[in-house]
């Protein structure tokens, strides 16, 4: 006869009515957290993928600043250009003006004064500074990008020759603006390398000296500020498919943020309904076997003595 | 003729009464630990008849002639083995999961990402300050995360190590125990209630023992149990001798045990549990003394190949080459060297720190902490895996002692009843015996 030892009947009923409270809390505690893992142990291939997914996250959040500085050091060179194109336009009409013979000595001497005005303000565009306060066309200068002799007025380009490319994600970089050279520097007719700033003093000069050599140096003055012209537009081009580039690259980033949040759900979240009926099956069974326990315990042979 | 019938009956009240106590020390002791229900057994007197002729009647009542102690030496031994290997995987998956969490829980990971990312972040722009600075703080926060890990595991081996020596101390204790309940089983007689609850005494010190390592033992036909420990089995208590357990620790905090200098492997038991888990925390603490160390040789020697913001040549930013040593000596932003060498102030070329970048990323400091997490955690998934089987089968171990040794109440409540009937019926016999008596004496008026 085998034996129903009451302790054993104690063990194996502590035994299994422990199990199940524990793995109801497990449950609960999925649900509490939405997630499906708490520690790492309970599911190391998910967690360690978690983590990895945490550090692509916090990368592109990286990525997403630096995008969105080269974004604001384009938008603030594209501005740069589209003034620098008024200023041109209006310096060719001004060559216009002196190029017609009926101009006089004394007109083309004020448009002179002019000239030199338009030449001032576009030195001051392109000594610039972008959002953090670097030269917007130095290249990886530190402070201005052209230099103005104080005697003579020349300004020459002391900017570096490139400028450095910004990574913006997923191995992508991108270069956050133009150096100086690339707009404002161009060849002239004769081959020899200019920028916009030399030929525009040599012009007032020229039709301060007035006679018809100003009239000849005006007519001249506008095939370069043609070039020059098409040189800043050709730029702003450019910088607007760059433009367009880092937005596809957002896009692109965004919908990785998706990704990795679907995939972060897919990987460690809990099921909301599959996790709310286990825990209530768990549950139904737990109280059956707590009521069923009380009763057997209930059922005792020294009740029955009186 | 009538006195055989009256101490007849007072012999089988007696016997009764005897079974009744038995019965009630059964039903005091249900949930004693390691107590093993008694039964008795009553055997009949027989002696010659008096007058020597073989159809005499010859009876002379009952008695007490065992107190039986219902014990199973397999299931005992079957117990205590799957004790012991239940108490080394609890131990073992208890000092794995203080490691996980010491490990997880103190977001080393996360620094690294963090810290990596403070880079990438200076490389948008790296003469701006506020970046320098955030890259300065994201490298102190990782050096304390790595401190705070150190600190956390070192404290973790504390624990299992203070635990270990804790158990050694109770097995020495419990060792002398058993020598001296040997000693008294030797002299106790047969049967009787005292050397059943010396056996009770024994089995319980027993099983005690294999809680703390593998024990395997020999039963000498008086009761008297030889213990040997761990692998290879060591003599620790034979007849009223018991030997010395003794425990080291190892520089790098592993611990190894002898029974009276002669080195054991516990083989089972919380001791051999320390044992493994102290091993699998010293290689953790190996790899991150190498994660640490190669953040800070990647980082420093990227920074002595550059030149800080001022145009000087780049200092160290950490100290330290261990987990539990690893500093931020570098005291501002502006001395993080972005610049190659030979740049001036204020230099904006980056291309020193896309090297830095690159070392680290070589190192790939975060992919290591990354995997000791996984591989412990895997470990602790398996481990929680053995130990849950290995419950069940401790478990039904003890619940097969216990229904083959236990007290069941139900059987006790019909013994009571029983043996009561039977003092009862042995008193009516002795009643009758009066009677007779008293009518004998009454022929003669």
């Amino acid at each position: 006869m085998i034996n129903l030892s009451t302790g054993a009947f104690y063990e194996r009923s502590t035994t299994q009515i422990g199990s199940l409270r524990s793995r109801a809390e497990t449950l609960q505690q999925q649900i509490g957290s939405g997630q499906r893992l708490e520690h790492s142990s309970d599911d190391p291939v998910a967690a360690a993928r978690l983590r990895m997914l945490d550090r692509e996250e916090r990368v592109s959040a990286v990525d997403t600043r630096n995008s969105q500085t080269a974004e604001n050091n384009l938008k603030f060179a594209d501005e740069a250009f589209g003034q620098a194109a008024v200023m041109i336009s209006r310096a060719r009409e001004l060559a216009l003006q002196a190029a017609n013979a009926t101009t006089s000595d004394e007109q083309r001497a004020s448009i002179a004064t002019e000239l030199d005005g338009l030449r001032q303000n576009l030195l001051g565009l392109a000594n610039g500074r972008n959002a953090a306060g670097h030269a917007l066309f130095g290249g990886q200068a530190a402070g201005n990008a052209y230099q103005i002799d104080s005697a003579t007025g020349v300004a020459t380009y002391v900017g570096t020759a490139t400028l450095d490319a910004v990574e913006i994600g997923e191995g992508q970089s991108i270069v956050p603006g133009n150096t100086g050279p690339e707009v404002f520097s161009f060849t002239d007719s004769s081959g020899a390398q200019t920028d916009i700033f030399a030929e525009l003093s040599a012009l007032s000069t020229a039709l301060r000296a007035g006679g018809q050599a100003a009239a000849d140096a005006a007519r001249d003055g506008l095939t370069m500020l043609d070039t020059s012209f098409d040189k800043v537009t050709t730029a702003q081009t450019v910088l607007g498919s760059r433009l367009a580039w880092l937005e596809v690259m957002t896009e692109r980033r965004t919908e990785n943020m998706e990704r990795i949040a679907d995939e972060r759900t897919v990987m460690g979240g809990a099921d909301l309904a599959v996790t709310m009926s286990r825990l209530q099956e768990m549950l139904t069974v737990l109280e059956a076997s707590q009521s069923s326990f009380v009763r057997l315990a209930n059922l005792n042979l020294f009740s029955m003595l009186r | 003729m009538a006195s055989d019938l009256l101490s007849i009956g007072a012999s089988g009240a007696r016997a009764a009464r005897g079974a009744l106590e038995v019965t009630a020390n059964n039903i005091a002791n249900a949930s004693s630990d390691g107590y093993v229900r008694r039964s008795v057994r009553i055997e009949e007197v027989a002696s010659g008849s008096i007058s020597g002729r073989g159809t005499d009647i010859a009876a002379s009542g009952s008695r007490v002639a065992e107190v039986r102690r219902n014990a199973d030496g397999f299931r005992q031994a079957e117990m205590r083995r799957t004790q012991a290997d239940l108490q080394r995987a609890n131990v073992e998956l208890s000092g794995l999961e203080n490691i996980e969490a010491a490990v997880e829980q103190s977001g080393i990971f996360n620094s690294i990402v963090e810290f990596e990312a403070a880079l990438q972040q200076l490389s948008g722009d790296p003469t701006d300050s506020a970046r320098r600075a955030a890259v300065l703080s994201e490298a102190e926060t990782l050096a304390a995360k790595f401190n705070i890990t150190s600190g956390s595991l070192s404290s973790v081996g504390e624990g299992l190590r203070f635990n270990a020596v804790a158990n050694v101390g109770d097995m020495n204790t419990y060792g002398a125990e058993l020598a001296r309940v040997n000693l008294r089983l030797a002299r106790a007689g047969f049967g009787s209630n005292d050397q059943a609850s010396l056996l009770d005494q024994r089995d319980n010190l027993l099983e005690k023992m294999s809680a703390f390592a593998s024990i395997s033992t020999t039963f000498a036909s008086d009761g008297t149990v030889a213990v040997s420990v761990g692998s290879p089995a060591t003599s620790f208590v034979s007849g009223g001798n018991v030997g010395t357990l003794s425990s080291t620790t190892a520089a790098n905090g592993t611990m190894s045990f002898a029974i009276d200098g002669t080195a054991i492997s516990p083989g089972a038991g919380s001791l051999a549990g320390a044992a493994l888990a102290l091993d699998d925390l010293a290689a953790v603490a190996i790899r991150l003394d190498s994660a640490a160390s190669s953040i800070a040789s990647a980082i420093n020697t990227a920074q002595a190949n550059g030149v800080a913001l001022d145009g000087t040549a780049g200092q160290p930013i950490f100290a330290g080459n261990t987990a539990a040593t690893l500093s931020v000596v570098l005291s501002s932003g502006s001395g993080i060297a972005t610049a190659p060498a030979g740049s001036p102030a204020n230099e904006r070329n980056q291309q020193n720190l896309a090297d830095m970048r690159q070392a680290l990323s070589a190192a790939n400091p975060a992919d290591n902490v990354n995997s000791i997490l996984f591989d412990v955690s895997a470990k602790v998934a398996g481990r929680k895996v053995t130990q849950s089987a290995l419950e069940t089968i401790a478990s039904s171990a003890r619940i097969a002692l216990e229904e083959q040794s236990g007290v069941d109440l139900d059987n006790e409540a019909a013994n009571l009843i029983r043996f009561q009937q039977a003092f009862q019926a042995s008193g009516r016999a002795m009643q009758v015996a009066s009677d007779i008596f008293d009518t004998l004496i009454g022929i003669g008026r």
